[in-house]
């Protein structure tokens, strides 16, 4: 019996560390499923999603009373910008990193008029100027507007406003 | 030689499916130690928070991917009946509440994969700016497969198995203290097979 001991302890510290691993692991799938999904037309441009109805598979329990627009990001080549173009009613503008973290949010009571704002990965200097900044974990993640608009007529209006949002490079802008 | 690489071979598959195997069961089973109870609302506080423990961070990705930090908005949701029981398809529900402390909210009904229940009846949430109160300064919703004289519907056609209610509370003020008593309250008001 005592020369099985050194596998049962062998099988029981894989199993603390397989558990930790997908622990860890989860948040960093789902939300990689999510990056990859939303950047399927490319990174750092905003894509608005079609009105949430019972079609809409992207993101588990969407909110039917809001129009999202989501842009995955990659701080690959350098400080990107971002505009939220100002909506009647609430809205925000959430980023969020790498392991599902909500690291910041910027809302329509906060500023006036438009949104703006500068994403830098942490640990790298900002653009000079008095830009708002954020500094974003990881080297991607997403940003996600949600403007409220429970109706069809408040989701069109939305949609328009939308056309004027920004994620793009800063060299770009 | 071949029987101890075969017995670490299988401590290491042993091992894997139990660490696996345990990870599941912490997600599925224990998000209820994460989470507070109002009733039979559940709320967790650290849902899209940096600060969330990583298993508060795994349930969160698991039910409620890119959610808001709680200075942004609350998340409640129901998942069982005043008695305990699985919300079902087969029963009408009402849904009463109160005027919240709070910028905005809604109630959304979710079918059992965590997404709008496949039904075409556009009935799947309520809010705010659409709802009316009664004299009593309550709002009332039914919650049912099928409308009737309701004034306001949520729609649980189509779920077939269990589903699920979200509440979400945005902007809430200072005044906004979650409870039983101040969150809807959910009443069973019949279930199909229920004696007459």
């Amino acid at each position: 019996m005592r020369g099985w001991g050194k596998y049962v302890w062998g099988a029981l510290a894989i199993a603390v560390l397989a558990h930790l691993a997908v622990i860890h692991a989860t948040p960093r799938m789902l939300t990689g499923i999510a990056i990859t999904r939303l950047g399927e037309a490319g990174f750092n441009q905003w894509r608005l999603a079609p009105r949430i109805t019972e079609t809409a598979r992207t993101i588990v329990r969407p909110a039917p009373d809001f129009a999202y627009s989501a842009c995955a990001y990659d701080l690959r080549d350098g400080p990107i910008r971002l505009r939220v173009s100002a909506w009647k009613d609430y809205w925000s503008l959430s980023l969020y990193a790498a392991n599902s973290d909500n690291y910041f949010v910027l809302h329509d009571r906060e500023v006036h008029g438009d949104g703006d704002l500068i994403l830098v990965r942490a640990g790298r200097a900002a653009p000079d100027g008095d830009a708002r900044v954020a500094y974003s974990p990881s080297r991607r993640g997403v940003a996600l507007i949600r403007r409220l608009a429970p109706s069809v007529a408040a989701y069109n209006g939305a949609a328009a406003a939308a056309q004027a949002d920004i994620c793009a490079t800063l060299t770009e802008h | 030689m071949l029987a101890r690489v075969l017995a670490w071979v299988a401590a290491a598959l042993i091992g894997g499916a139990l660490g696996v195997a345990s990870a599941w069961a912490a997600l599925e089973f224990g998000r209820a130690s994460f989470m507070e109870r109002y009733g039979a609302w559940t709320h967790s506080r650290a849902a899209g928070s940096a600060a969330a423990d990583p298993y508060t961070r795994a349930v969160i990705a698991r039910e409620g991917l890119l959610a808001l930090s709680a200075r942004e908005a609350l998340y409640f949701n129901l998942n069982e009946d005043e008695h305990g029981r699985p919300l079902s398809e087969a029963c009408v529900y009402e849904l009463t509440g109160r005027p919240l402390e709070a910028r905005w909210w809604s109630v959304t009904l979710y079918a059992r994969d965590n997404f709008l229940a496949r039904n075409n009846d556009h009935a799947a949430a309520i809010d705010a700016t659409r709802i009316r109160y009664g004299g009593d300064r309550l709002w009332r919703a039914r919650i049912a497969p099928v409308r009737g004289e309701a004034a306001h519907w949520l729609s649980s056609r189509n779920t077939h198995s269990d589903f699920s209610l979200t509440l979400r509370v945005y902007h809430p003020r200072h005044a906004f203290a979650p409870s039983q008593a101040a969150l809807p309250a959910l009443t069973t008001l019949s279930c199909a097979g229920d004696a007459p």
